[in-house]
């Protein structure tokens, strides 16, 4: 192959053209092998995904099939009907809802401050503060999950929103502060200077400068930190004692049909439900995040 | 809940390192902004100190007790020293947990950069269209969420109507395995999580070394092509050689996931049949939660966080040298 490359230069330069010849000979080769390959590792990734929306528009009928059945026939929501009048899947889609929420928007402002401070402020710290953001991220999940369920069924606090809440807020702060510092890092120092020539106030630059700027990213960092704490399985398993304070992965594990045995139907569409919302948002953060970003650079 | 946390957290290292844009920082202005960091960094410090400084602390101190289920109610304890370190360091469960772990996390980092990497040259290769395709493919398994795919996993691979089995039985080569129970079987439901595993970790692999892999000069592959080295040779001396930090940095970050996963294996196995595939996460959430020798728990927790830090001290070292300039 080298050899008819080099060939091919040498014919390339006798005739004069000016065409990169190993790029023309690529474009020559048939793609047909790196073609097949995609294929088949698309049909690999896909199929997970496609199997539980397949299941999830199947009637009973044509799930529990001895030969799997990959086009449903009869498609029909009742999977769905089946899932949203199941005991406690509103109630704890509210739950989830809630305690995400609250503890996203609660880490949103913390870190909001915090990043904005290890960005654009030099002190003494701050870069051991900067390493205990970045550590405390890789601990094993029970180093937290263990101590923080002590200490709150000491001050009762487990079994409650308020105790989940916080949990989460421990989970995606250090997350938070990181991404957002990112945010504000990429904001020229000039801006600033020019505000504060012009008797900006610290907080004034933080309010009418800084905060604006990092708008988009504080948009991406939320969504971040949802769809940590949206998945989080272990923490509402572990802190929940009563099925009405359930968030919605524990919801959707424990789902079964009332005849016993597990209902895929519903349960498969009780899990696209679920995963829409994640889908959605990666679609926004790759946008989001791009334009955030260089847009930040642009207005500087 | 880990995967995200520090995969978000790669990417913005890899997003933010190869730049290495360090634009200076503002410095004290005026007399008030002095104090300003202080104040805006009090509700992070009461946060990160009340919800996981002091819980760290109380986590070693539970080790150095006999916590146990009577005490959730009472609050008694009493102190016994090195006693469940020294019971933890001589129970076989722990060292087959802690083997384990290890061998584990290694297939799983060794096959998830395998095909990561592989896909993400794959990508390369591709025309606009086909590469489209692929992108919104990850896109999917890198979105959904890890109870739902660990749902979907048991749903595949379930015994009687599983479509893995029925696949498997039609290949003729396995025999009849319709009603195969994987998960009945300590290396088919290791096996079973691994495949899990490196379906959600491609995607993120993938995605952050083509970024990488698409920054690598062309000129430097023609000139070399011109000078007739082979594919294969261009390959591993140019290509691999330019990928090797970004790598590298995936490849840390896929130890600390992997070492710390949780949910893929507490939802498909829950650690058995009898503790075979109980990893260290898992012994440890047991021994807490479901025998309720908290302090024996707490004891593993320590350990493993030791494992972990010893594990990724290169990186964590590299991290401390580069703080300054963070």
């Amino acid at each position: 192959m080298s050899i008819a490359s080099a060939a091919a230069v040498k014919s390339a330069e006798q005739t004069g053209a000016a065409v990169r010849p190993w790029l023309r000979r690529g474009r020559r080769r048939p793609r047909f092998g790196r073609n097949l390959t995609a294929i088949v590792f698309i049909v690999i990734w896909i199929f997970p995904v496609y199997w539980m929306v397949d299941t999830a528009f199947k009637p009973q009928s044509e799930q529990d099939t001895t030969t799997p059945q990959f086009i449903p026939t009869h498609a029909t929501l009742q999977n769905f009907t089946a899932a949203f009048h199941q005991s406690g899947f509103l109630q704890n889609l509210r739950n989830s809802l809630l305690v995400v929420l609250v503890a996203v928007a609660f880490a949103m402002i913390i870190s909001l401050f915090a990043s904005a401070a290890l960005a654009r402020w030099r002190f003494r710290g701050r870069s051991t503060m900067m390493v205990v953001v970045l550590v405390v991220q890789m601990l094993p999940p029970t180093a937290l999950l263990i101590p923080q369920f002590l200490i709150f069924n000491k001050v009762g606090l487990t079994g409650t929103y308020t105790g989940l809440i916080l949990a989460y807020v421990a989970l995606v702060l250090p997350l938070s502060i990181w991404i957002l510092r990112g945010f504000f890092v990429m904001i020229p120092v000039e801006v600033e200077e020019a505000a504060i020539m012009d008797g900006a106030s610290t907080w004034r630059l933080l309010r009418s400068i800084l905060f604006p700027l990092v708008a988009p990213g504080v948009v991406a960092t939320s969504i971040f930190a949802f769809v940590s704490a949206w998945n989080d399985y272990i923490y509402a398993y572990t802190f929940m004692k009563s099925s009405s304070h359930y968030t919605l992965p524990i919801w959707l594990v424990s789902f079964s049909s009332p005849f016993g045995g597990t209902n895929y139907g519903g349960q498969m569409a009780a899990s696209v439900l679920f995963t829409i919302p994640v889908v959605v948002f990666f679609v926004i953060i790759q946008r989001n995040r791009v334009t955030g970003l260089s847009a930040g650079a642009v207005k500087g | 809940m880990e995967t995200s946390t520090v995969t978000t957290v790669a990417a913005e290292a890899v997003a933010v390192a190869p730049k290495g844009r360090r634009p200076r920082r503002a410095r004290r202005y005026t007399p008030q902004s002095r104090f300003a960091p202080a104040w805006l960094l009090t509700p992070a410090g009461i946060i990160v100190i009340a919800l996981i400084l002091v819980p760290i602390g109380f986590l070693i101190y539970t080790s150095f007790t006999n916590y146990d289920q009577r005490s959730l109610f009472t609050g008694e304890v009493s102190g016994v020293g090195f006693h469940q370190y020294t019971s933890t360091l001589g129970s076989s469960q722990f060292w087959s947990s802690t083997l384990l772990t290890l061998w584990f996390t290694a297939a799983l980092v060794g096959g998830s950069l395998v095909v990561g990497v592989g896909v993400s040259e794959l990508m390369m290769l591709l025309g606009k269209r086909m590469r489209y395709v692929v992108t919104l493919v990850l896109i999917f398994a890198w979105a959904m969420p890890t109870v739902a795919a660990t749902q979907v996993w048991n749903w595949l691979f379930e015994p009687g109507f599983g479509v893995v089995n029925w696949l498997l039985t039609q290949l003729h080569i396995f025999g009849n395995l319709t009603n195969e129970a994987w998960n009945n079987n300590k290396w088919l439901a290791l096996f079973n999580i691994w495949l899990l595993v490196v379906w959600q970790a491609v995607p993120f692999i993938a995605f952050t070394t083509y970024a990488a892999r698409s920054q690598v000069d062309t000129a430097m592959i023609e000139a070399a092509r011109i000078d007739g080295a082979s594919e294969l040779r261009i390959y591993v001396s140019i290509i691999l050689n330019s990928l090797r930090p970004t790598i590298l940095l995936v490849a840390l970050l896929s130890v600390i996931w992997d070492f710390n996963l949780f949910n893929q294996v507490w939802l498909i196995s829950q650690g058995g049949p009898n503790n075979s595939t109980a990893t260290l996460g898992i012994w440890t959430y047991l021994s807490a939660f479901t025998s309720f020798q908290i302090g024996t728990g707490a004891a593993i927790s320590v350990l493993t966080t030791i494992m972990l830090l010893v594990l990724s001290g290169f990186y964590i070292r590299r991290l401390l040298r580069a703080g300054e300039d963070l």
